[in-house]
C-alpha cells in the first residue's frame, strides 16, 4: 500500500489521464447500478403484467381452491409461507449469528477455519438435496409432511448465509473497541453482546434478509415437506401447510390459463412482501442507529 | 480476525459478579453448540448423499466422472457433461456478476446521494427475492429470445472465431443459463460487500484523499485491500448459490447430455439435472446416480472453498494468479 | 439481563412451543378425521389427473363424508411417497415399472387401477405453415431422431399437398423432466418406429439425440411460442385450454382426427388389451380404429392392497371410475371404456383390510 501512496505524491503531470480514469470508474459504477434496477424492474414488470389480472383483495384473503379451479386466492399460502418461513427464520438466525460469534469470538483459529469451510459448503448443497435429507429425516419417520419439516429444510439453507455474512461483518468490527471494552474490565460476553453486536448489526440485518429471501422463494425443499395440504386455513406447522412456491409451482402446472395468471399474481405477492420485509427492517434499524447515537 | 484476542485482565476478573461469571461460559457454550448443529447438518447431508448415491458408486465406480452420457434407458450415466456445465456457468457468472457487484457497491457506498443510497440498496437486495421458477419462466419468455435475437448473434459476428461463440444463437442454453445465475449473485455479492466497504475507516480513506488521490485512487489502494477477504467471501458466497442454483437453471439450459465448446449451445449442470430430473426417475440406479451427482457437486464446492482460501492467504493481490478453474475473479475486478 | 439473551430465551421458547405443536398433532394429515369414524384420505402424484381430482373432492366428501386431501407433485413424487407410504394412495401417468413394483412393494403389495384417460398432443409454432398441418408418427419420430431438420421436408410436404411449408429450421422441444407425457410420447414413437426405439426408447425420462428440453408443461409451452420452427409436446388438456396449436397426427386408419375427447375416447374403445398388472398402451391401435388418436394414454392410481384405509379407499376409486367420470369431458378426460372399468372393479375386490 505504501509504494502506491508514495506515487500519488509525486506530480507526475498526469492528473488529467487520472481524473479521465476517475470519472470513467464513476461512470461504470452508476451503470452497473442502474443495469441491476433495470433488471429488477424487468423482471418485476414482466411479473405484475403478467398476473395483474389475478390480483385483488380478494386474492389475498381467500384460501386458495383447489387445482385448476378458478375463483380461490392464496389467503392460506400467504399464512403459511410465513409460518414455515417465520419457524426457519427463528431458527437460522440465531444459531447463524452464534456460529458466526464463536468462529470470530471463541474458537481457535484451527476450529474456526475447518467450521467457516463447512458452513461455505453448506451454501453450496442443492436445495433440492437438502429437501430429499429433511424428507429422509423427518417426513418418513413421521408419516406424513409438515410445515415444521419445511422449516427445517430452509433453515439449513438460510444458516449459512445468516452465518456467512455475519462473520464478515463481525470480522470488521475494530479490534480498538473491543480492547476499549476489555480495559474497562467488562467481562468478554458483556463485550461481545453490548460492543461487537450492535457495532455489526447493520450487518446483521443484512445477513437476515438475504436469508428470508433467499428461502422465502425456494420451491424445491418445500416439495418433499409440505406440499400436500388440506383444503383452508392451515396454522398448525405440525401438519403440512400451504405456501406460495408451492402454489406457484402447483398453478404452473394446471392447464387453465387462470390459474397460470394466479402463479404470476402470486409470486408479485411474494416479492412484494419480502420488499415490505426488507424495508421495514432496514428502517427499524435506522431508527435505533439514530438512537445510540443521540 | 481469528478468536482469544480477548483475555480480560486478571486483576479485574476478581472484581465480576456471578453473572459474568456465568455469561462467558454461556455465550462460549451456546455458540459451541450452534457451531456444533451447522456441522451436524452437513454431516448428515454428506452421510445421506453418499449413502443414497452408494448404488451407483458401486456400479459405475470413479469412472463416472469422466463418463460422458445420461442415457435412462441404457442405464448408462456418467457426470461428464454437467461437472462441464456447472463449472462453465458458475465461472460466466462470476466473471459478470463480481466486477458488477463490486461496482454497485462502490456506488452505494461512496457515489449515490444519500438520500437514494437506501431505496437502491433495498432494490438491488430484491432481485435476491424473485422465486426462482419465476426467474427461470422470465427467461424462457424475455432473457432467453433476447439472448438468441440480438446478444448472441452479435458475439458470433464480432467473435466467431472463437469456438465458444461458434455454432447457431439459441435462447436455450450455457450463456443464457449464465446471465440467470448472475443476476442471482450480483445482490448476494453486493449486499455483503456493501456491508464490508462500510466498514473501512474513515479515516484511512481521508488520508489518501490528504495525499491527493482521486476516488478511484482511494478505492484501489485503501478500500478494496482492505476488504480483499471480505469480498472474498462474498464471492464464494454469489459463486456457491451459482453452483446449487437448479430450477432457474433447469429451465434455460436446454437439458442436453453432453459437452460442447460453444456457449449457445444447451447443455445441463449438476444441481438443474438433479432438480429436473429426481422425481420422475424411472429406476432406482438413476436416483442414486442423481445423488452421486450431488456428491460429486459437493466435492466440486468443497476444491473452490479449498482455492478461495488459498487466494486469501497469498499476502497481497498482486501476487495472486488467476485461476481459471475456479472462477475467482478479484485480481481481474481491481 | 440484555435484551439479546431475553430474545434468546424467547426464540427458544418459541422453538418449544412449536415443537409441542407438531408432537401433539402426530402423523401429519394422514389422521386427520372430518366425521363419524371414517378416516380422511391423503393422495399425490399426477398433474394431469388433479384438475379432475378437483371435482372429485367436494362431491366425494359431501356424498360421504370422507375428505380427500391431494397434492399434485407430479407423478414421480406421488410413486415416491406411495412408497414409503406417507400418503394413502399415489397417482402416476406412466404405468409402474418392474423396479417400481419392487420398491413399492417392500411395505406390502400394490397394484395400480387406470382411472382416467387422455392423451400427450404435439404443438407447434411455425409462421408461414398451415394449421393443423398433418404429421404421422413415422414423421415426427424422423423429426426427434433428428433425421428431418427443416419444416419444407418432402416426408412433411408429402403429408400435406399443395400446402406451401417455410424452409424453417425444426426445432424438437422435449421435457428435459422425467414426466408421463414423455412416457406416452416415447411409447408411442417406439411402437410406430423401430428406430426410435432402439436409439431412444420408451420410458418417462429419455436420452433425445437432438432438440431442446425446457420443464414442465409450461415450460414446453413458453419454449415452443418463443421460438419460430419449434414443435412439443405437451398434455391434451394443457394444451387444448391454452390453445395452442396442434397438427394432426395420423392414425392406424389412415385418418388425421382432431384432438379431443372424441378421438381419445375412440382409440381407448378399440384395445381391450390389459397387461396382467392393469397396464394399457393405446399406442398400437388396430387400423379398424376409426377416429381414434394415436397418442391416447390412461392414468393410474397406485394403491396398497392392505391398508388402515383399505375401505375409504375402495369407495373412492369406486367413486371416480364410476359417478365421478362424469366430469371428465369438460375437462378433456374421455370416458373409460366398459371393460376397463370391469378390470378395474376386479382389482378394487383384491384390497382388502
Amino acid at each position: 500500500m505504501s509504494a502506491n501512496q508514495h506515487a500519488l505524491l509525486i506530480d507526475r503531470g498526469n492528473l488529467r489521464r487520472r481524473n479521465a480514469v476517475n470519472r470513467a470508474a464513476s461512470w461504470a459504477s452508476t451503470i452497473a447500478a442502474l443495469l441491476a434496477v433495470a433488471v429488477l424492474i424487468l423482471v418485476v414488470g414482466s411479473v405484475l403484467l403478467k398476473g395483474i389480472g389475478a390480483l385483488s383483495w380478494h386474492f389475498l384473503t381467500t384460501p386458495t381452491a383447489l387445482f385448476n379451479e378458478s375463483g380461490g386466492g392464496i389467503s392460506n399460502a400467504i399464512v403459511g409461507s410465513a409460518i414455515i418461513v417465520g419457524v426457519a427464520a427463528a431458527i437460522a438466525i440465531p444459531v447463524g449469528i452464534l456460529v458466526a460469534l464463536y468462529t470470530t469470538e471463541f474458537a481457535p483459529a484451527r476450529i474456526a477455519g475447518p467450521v467457516r469451510f463447512v458452513l461455505d459448503v453448506l451454501n453450496g448443497v442443492p436445495t433440492i438435496i437438502t429437501g430429499i435429507f429433511v424428507y429422509g429425516l423427518l417426513v418418513v419417520p413421521q408419516q406424513g409432511q409438515s410445515g415444521f419439516a419445511g422449516s427445517i429444510a430452509l433453515a439449513i439453507v438460510m444458516l449459512p448465509i445468516v452465518a456467512r455474512t455475519a462473520q464478515e461483518v463481525l470480522a470488521l468490527v475494530p479490534s480498538t473497541l473491543k480492547e476499549a471494552s476489555a480495559a474497562l474490565g467488562i467481562a468478554h460476553w458483556r463485550t461481545v453482546l453490548r460492543v461487537t453486536i450492535p457495532t455489526a448489526m447493520g450487518g446483521l440485518v443484512t445477513g437476515a434478509l438475504l436469508g428470508v429471501a433467499r428461502v422465502a422463494g425456494e420451491t424445491a425443499p418445500l416439495i418433499f415437506a409440505t406440499s400436500i395440504y388440506r383444503q383452508g386455513m392451515l396454522t398448525n406447522p405440525g401438519e403440512a401447510l400451504a405456501s406460495i412456491p408451492i402454489f406457484i409451482f402447483h398453478q404452473s402446472e394446471a392447464p387453465s390459463p387462470e390459474a397460470h395468471t394466479e402463479a404470476w399474481a402470486a409470486a408479485f405477492v411474494l416479492i412484494a412482501v419480502v420488499l415490505l420485509l426488507n424495508i421495514v427492517a432496514r428502517a427499524f434499524y435506522a431508527r435505533s442507529q439514530r438512537r445510540m447515537k443521540a | 480476525m481469528e478468536a482469544g484476542t480477548l483475555k480480560p485482565n486478571a486483576v479485574l476478573r476478581a472484581r465480576r459478579n456471578r453473572t459474568d461469571r456465568i455469561g462467558d461460559p454461556l455465550l462460549r457454550g451456546l455458540s459451541a453448540l450452534a457451531a456444533l448443529v451447522a456441522v451436524a447438518a452437513i454431516a448428515g447431508i454428506v452421510y445421506e448423499v453418499v449413502h443414497g448415491a452408494w448404488p451407483a458408486i458401486q456400479e459405475y465406480g470413479l469412472k463416472f466422472v469422466t463418463t460422458n452420457d445420461w442415457n435412462p434407458v441404457t442405464k448408462r450415466f456418467g457426470a461428464a457433461p454437467f461437472l462441464y456445465g456447472t463449472v462453465v456457468t458458475s465461472f460466466i457468472a462470476l466473471l459478470f456478476a463480481t466486477p458488477m457487484a463490486l461496482a454497485i457497491s462502490v456506488y452505494l457506498t461512496e457515489l449515490a446521494p444519500r438520500r437514494i443510497r437506501r431505496p437502491v440498496a433495498i432494490l438491488v437486495d430484491l432481485l435476491a427475492a424473485i422465486p426462482t421458477v419465476i426467474l427461470g419462466l422470465w427467461g424462457i419468455l424475455v432473457l432467453g429470445p433476447f439472448m438468441r435475437d440480438t446478444v448472441e448473434p452479435a458475439l458470433k459476428s464480432v467473435l466467431g472465431f472463437l469456438p465458444i461463440f461458434s455454432g447457431d444463437p439459441s435462447a436455450f442454453g450455457y450463456l443464457t443459463a449464465a446471465m440467470i445465475l448472475t443476476i442471482m449473485a450480483v445482490p448476494i455479492i453486493t449486499s455483503v460487500t456493501r456491508e464490508v466497504f462500510e466498514t473501512v475507516p474513515g479515516d484511512l480513506k481521508e488520508a489518501s484523499y490528504a495525499l491527493g488521490a482521486t476516488r478511484w485512487e482511494m478505492l484501489r489502494t485503501v478500500v478494496l485491500p482492505y476488504s480483499k477477504p471480505g469480498i472474498v467471501g462474498a464471492t464464494i458466497l454469489g459463486l456457491c448459490r451459482a453452483i446449487g442454483e437448479a430450477i432457474a437453471v433447469a429451465q434455460v439450459i436446454g437439458g442436453a447430455t453432453g459437452i460442447n465448446v460453444s456457449l449457445f449451445h444447451t447443455g445441463g449442470t449438476l444441481a438443474a439435472q438433479i432438480a429436473s430430473q429426481f422425481e420422475g426417475s424411472p429406476s432406482q440406479l438413476m436416483k442414486s446416480s442423481l445423488i452421486y451427482l450431488g456428491l460429486i457437486l459437493l466435492v466440486f464446492a468443497v476444491i473452490v472453498n479449498v482455492i478461495a482460501r488459498i487466494i486469501v492467504s497469498r499476502g497481497t493481490l498482486k501476487d495472486v494468479k488467476l485461476d481459471p478453474e475456479d472462477g475467482m475473479t478479484e485480481a481481474q475486478a481491481l | 439481563m440484555s435484551k439479546r439473551l431475553l430474545g434468546a430465551f424467547v426464540m427458544a421458547l418459541a422453538l418449544m412451543v412449536t415443537v409441542a405443536a407438531c408432537g401433539g398433532s402426530s402423523g401429519g394429515s394422514s389422521t386427520s378425521s372430518s366425521g363419524g369414524g371414517k378416516e380422511a384420505l391423503v393422495g399425490a402424484g399426477s398433474t394431469l389427473v388433479a384438475p379432475l381430482m378437483s371435482k372429485w373432492q367436494p362431491e366425494f366428501e359431501s356424498n360421504t363424508e370422507i375428505a380427500v386431501t391431494y397434492g399434485a407433485i407430479g407423478s414421480g413424487g406421488g410413486i415416491d411417497q406411495i412408497t414409503s407410504r406417507t400418503v394413502d394412495f399415489g397417482a402416476s401417468d406412466a404405468p409402474l415399472s418392474e423396479e417400481q413394483f419392487e420398491e413399492a412393494n417392500t411395505q406390502g403389495e400394490v397394484e395400480q387401477i387406470p382411472w382416467a384417460l387422455s392423451g400427450t398432443v404435439p404443438a407447434y409454432n411455425v409462421k408461414g405453415a398451415p394449421e393443423n398441418l398433418k404429421l404421422s408418427g413415422e414423421v415426427l419420430a424422423d423429426i426427434y431422431l433428428g433425421k428431418i431438420t427443416s419444416w419444407n421436408d418432402p416426408a412433411i410436404a408429402k403429408l400435406n399437398p399443395g400446402a406451401s411449408l417455410p424452409s424453417t429450421k425444426i426445432t424438437p422441444v422435449y421435457r428435459s423432466d422425467g414426466s408421463g407425457d414423455t412416457y406416452a410420447f416415447t411409447n408411442y414413437l417406439s411402437t410406430i418406429d423401430p428406430e426410435f426405439s432402439s436409439k431412444v426408447g420408451t420410458s418417462t425420462s429419455v436420452k433425445f439425440p437432438t432438440g431442446v428440453g425446457a420443464e414442465k408443461n409450461d415450460g414446453v409451452s413458453a419454449a415452443i411460442s418463443q421460438t419460430d420452427g419449434a414443435i412439443g409436446y405437451v398434455g391434451l388438456a394443457y394444451a387444448l385450454e391454452n390453445e395452442l396449436s396442434m397438427p394432426l397426427v395420423e392414425n392406424s386408419a389412415g385418418e388425421f382426427p382432431e384432438p379431443g375427447v372424441k378421438s381419445v375416447e375412440a382409440a381407448a374403445n378399440a384395445v381391450s388389451e390389459i397387461g396382467p398388472k392393469n397396464e394399457i398402451s393405446l399406442a398400437k391401435l388396430p387400423s379398424s380404429a376409426k377416429g381414434a388418436y394415436p397418442i391416447s394414454t390412461y392414468t393410474y392410481v397406485i394403491v396398497p392392497l392392505e391398508s388402515g384405509k383399505a375401505g375409504e379407499l375402495k369407495e373412492f376409486i369406486e367413486y371416480a371410475i364410476g359417478k365421478g367420470q362424469k366430469f371428465g369431458p369438460e375437462l378433456d378426460f374421455a370416458p373409460l371404456p366398459k371393460q376397463v372399468v370391469a378390470a378395474d372393479k376386479k382389482a378394487l375386490a383384491k384390497i382388502g383390510e
